[in-house]
């Protein structure tokens, strides 16, 4: 009878490659292979049954899982290379979340035994499981106490200006490239590997105080073998390490390789890109170019939302409100200039902005509601107020709408009879192509001014397209003249590695769809609000939408959308252009799965729409 | 209970051999007293050869995977290779096994056969494609015992052949081998090819074609076919 190690390869391969079976030993490996067993779940019997008296490690080779905890609540999705039942094992308690099969899968099993045998002589293998036992309880309080701070990363918040230099160098030297970077700490190397750091603490108490030269070498004044961060890390533990060595600068890094530094600065920073604090920030500002460079500060709040792992909707509303405060601000500001308005008006936020949805690189959509006919005196201040504040967005990062939807532009600054009017004519006769570009203006939200004076115009416009049989159907109709890219993933199955697929456009062919459908609802029914989310919840209370198909949609919105984050995410990590199109490569077998359900969603609804909005026509 | 046609052959058999193999058809008897799959003693089993033919060509390992629990229990896997007359030659690619391999913990053709009845003793045997594994063991038990093989087995392949025309799909040229049927039920594609392995695979594909229910629901009857 023979055992060598090359039998079961491709068990032991599969292992060998996904973390933390990554970090043992070849020995341990092969042991470990040894100690599996094999099953397979099928959809048909839909939960994986989970026992307290045999708890389990669980580690999917094929197939997809969802977590979902006692009150049914989300708490993972799983594929290829995840594992489950690692917080019994951890905890000893006994097990409270569900299992439930989606994908018919195979699943390799490891007994207690062997799982405790293994953290015990790999340290990584018991860091893995602890941490991914400690993200499963933070997820799990995630509804409960959201705090940004907490769950923010590191590689965040990396300084990409790294300095660096030669343990060998002397003191002059290395200060004199710290000033020229304007830095307060670099790195010292000794053949490429961290051996110190020198701050300028550093420099006070290890030279100047010591009365030592400039010409000493580095080493001599460097903090040798300093306490570092794993680039992996949350912000929330290079706080703790700080506070705990009473430190202030952590290098960071990645698979052994420093790739940066973080500073208790960078720490507080990350802290005030909190939006309540951004928001209070911007309303302290006095003038435009402070403005513009507070505003610098939104990519990264997106980023830090990002990497926090909240819901795309609520992104989309943090983002919105923070636009929101900087167009009241640019209007107060641009009134201190200008005295007070002839009369009462209003600033309309449409399209993503009015919808609350925005997200990276968004233009602007904005027009004047004014409360009478201006007279030409009016007129100039008007004018004058709508392109200070429509310059001033640009200036900030929000760039001129491409198709002039905007305030500054005659065409939208109008009072309530002319746009009465205006809604009247798309309404009344509409014709396909005229209401395609005007369906965002029935994405509308007033940022500033009076509610009565917007009631007044929203009011109206709703009483107009409520069960208005011929509207509703001409909306329906270049709703669902776009289809979700369903047949993208028959493509895909056969073209895996095909490098001419351009990707999937998230927002046109996905969230956008989405829009359109929520819009048509809520117009049909008159309903005010105008955040898509809202829009859903608000059809399905009024029995417009069955509640399933209702929250099938709410769900597709917020996968796509979170998709589109991701996406965004991972690019602006790897310095890429931000786009909405995802690459293919980038997708798990799992993600597949789901964005296929989120598309056949989406695809389901339009043909809804077109049934109950079309039928007579 | 497994059908009458099953225990009824099992005891003829029993009547005609002698010596292990009696022993070996004995410890079968139980097992097809069993009415489900739960709790019969299952292994999965796959034989590399030299060749296609039983008459010339000779079996070069045996992998064993015991299934229980409704689960393949790797801490029971083995791997035996076998001695042979003459070279391994051309299949030697195939298999990965080279002539000097062949030298160290290896047994000869009947030594192997009587070690295969006594550690699948009590248990029931799950090959994919069993016809031509069963051929050659057949032989050699004409040699060692003057008898056929003759005995119940699982086969995956027979499985998914019924299963095929019963959902009316058309069977076509090469939808039957072991890896066509794995892509079917999205199990990974195994690219090393050893007995062991293969014996994983088929085990794998066993419990794929199993999970839709519980096996304390399914008659051990619509999976035994008799070789």
């Amino acid at each position: 009878m023979s055992m060598d190690e090359t039998e079961l390869l491709p068990i032991r391969n599969f292992l060998a490659e996904i973390a933390p079976f990554n970090e043992l030993s070849a020995d341990l490996l092969v042991l470990c292979c040894r100690r599996i067993s094999i099953g397979y779940y099928s959809k048909a019997s839909k939960a994986v049954p989970l026992s307290s008296d045999n708890p389990m490690l669980y580690i999917v080779r094929s197939g997809a899982f969802e977590v979902r905890d006692a009150d049914d609540e989300l708490v993972d999705r799983l594929g290829e290379g995840d594992y489950f039942g690692f917080p019994s094992l951890l905890s000893g308690e006994s097990v409270s979340n569900r299992v439930l099969i989606l994908e018919d899968g195979l699943v390799y099993h490891l007994a207690p035994a062997e799982f405790d045998q293994l953290r015990l002589q790999c340290r990584s293998f018991d860091r893995f499981f602890n941490r991914a036992y400690a993200k499963r309880l933070r997820h799990e309080r995630r509804y409960r106490n959201r705090e940004t701070v907490t769950t923010n990363r590191i590689s965040s918040l990396i300084n990409t200006s790294l300095l660096s230099v030669d343990h060998r160098e002397t003191v002059i030297e290395a200060t004199r490239a710290m000033r020229s970077h304007h830095v307060s700490s670099a790195l010292v190397l000794d053949n490429g590997k961290l051996c110190g750091i020198l701050t300028d603490r550093d420099l006070r108490n290890r030279v100047l105080a010591e009365g030592l030269a400039g010409d000493v070498p580095v080493h001599q004044a460097m903090t040798p073998s300093p306490v570092t961060i794993e680039a992996k890390s949350l912000v929330f533990e290079a706080m703790l390490l700080m506070s705990e060595f009473n430190i202030h600068h952590l290098p960071v890094i990645d698979d052994g390789i420093p790739i940066g530094m973080v500073t208790s600065t960078d720490i507080i920073r990350s802290q005030s890109s909190q939006p309540i604090l951004l928001i209070r920030e911007i309303e302290r500002q006095q003038d435009l170019p402070s403005l513009i460079a507070v505003s610098k500060q939104i990519p990264e709040l997106l980023q830090s939302l990002i990497s926090a792992d909240a819901r795309a909707e609520e992104i989309g509303r943090i983002l919105t409100s923070v636009t929101d405060a900087l167009t009241r601000r640019l209007i107060v500001l641009n009134q201190a200039l200008l005295g007070e308005a002839p009369m009462a008006f209003c600033w309309l936020a449409f399209g993503s902005q009015g919808r609350q949805d925005q997200v990276a690189c968004s233009d602007q959509d904005n027009g004047l509601l004014l409360a009478e006919q201006p007279d030409e005196q009016a007129k100039g201040y008007f004018e004058a107020l709508a392109k200070g504040v429509c310059s001033g967005l640009n200036d900030c990062g929000y760039v001129f709408c491409p198709g002039d939807i905007m305030a500054q532009n005659p065409q939208w600054m109008m009072s309530l009879t002319q746009w009465q009017q205006k809604f009247a004519h798309w309404v009344d006769s509409p014709e396909p192509k005229a209401l395609m570009h005007a369906s965002i203006f029935f994405d509308m939200r007033a940022v500033y001014g009076p509610a009565n004076l917007f009631d007044a115009l929203q009011d109206e416009v709703l009483e107009r397209t409520k069960d208005n049989d011929i509207f509703l159907a001409a909306l329906t109709g270049n709703a669902t003249s776009e289809s979700p890219p369903l047949g993208f993933f028959r493509k895909f199955v056969l073209e895996r590695d095909g490098s001419e697929l351009k990707g999937i456009d998230l927002k046109h062919r996905g969230s956008a769809l989405i829009n359109d459908i929520a819009r048509v609802y809520a117009l049909s029914a008159g309903i005010k609000e105008v955040n898509t989310a809202k829009r859903i919840k608000r059809v399905i209370d009024a029995g417009v939408l069955n509640r399933k198909d209702g929250l099938n949609l709410a769900d597709a919105l917020e996968f796509i959308g979170h998709m589109r984050l991701a996406n965004q995410g991972q690019q602006f990590e790897q310095r890429r252009p931000l786009s909405n199109y995802l690459k293919p490569q980038d997708l798990s077998s799992l993600m597949r799965h789901q964005l296929r359900d989120a598309f056949k969603v989406v695809h389901d609804s339009q043909s809804a729409i077109r049934l109950k909005f079309m039928r007579s026509f | 209970m497994a059908g009458w046609r099953h225990r009824l052959g099992v005891n003829y058999q029993l009547w005609r051999a002698n010596g292990a193999l009696a022993d070996y058809y004995e410890s079968l008897r139980p097992i097809l007293q069993r009415e489900h799959l739960l709790h019969v003693p299952l292994v999965a089993i796959d034989l590399e050869m030299t060749g296609l033919n039983a008459q010339i060509d000779q079996i070069i390992s045996v992998g064993l995977l015991p299934i229980e629990q409704q689960r393949l229990q790797l801490s029971g896997a083995v791997h035996q290779l076998v001695s042979i007359n003459g070279s391994v030659g051309q299949s030697a690619t195939i298999h990965g096994i080279v002539d000097r391999q062949l030298q160290q913990d290896v047994m000869s053709q009947s030594e192997m056969l009587l070690w295969l009845l006594q550690q699948t003793q009590g248990k029931l045997l799950i090959f994919h494609h069993g016809m031509l594994d069963i051929a050659f063991l057949s032989k050699l038990c004409m040699q060692v015992f003057q008898r056929p093989l003759h005995l119940p087995i699982v086969d995956t392949m027979q499985l998914e052949q019924r299963r095929l025309l019963r959902d009316r799909h058309v069977i076509e040229h090469g939808s039957l081998r072991l890896a066509a049927c794995r892509k079917r039920y999205h199990l990974p594609a195994y690219s090393a090819h050893n007995a062991l392995m293969d014996a994983t695979a088929c085990g794998e594909l066993f419990l794929a074609q199993t999970a839709f229910a519980g096996w304390e629901t399914q008659p051990l009857d619509d999976y035994l076919f008799w070789f």
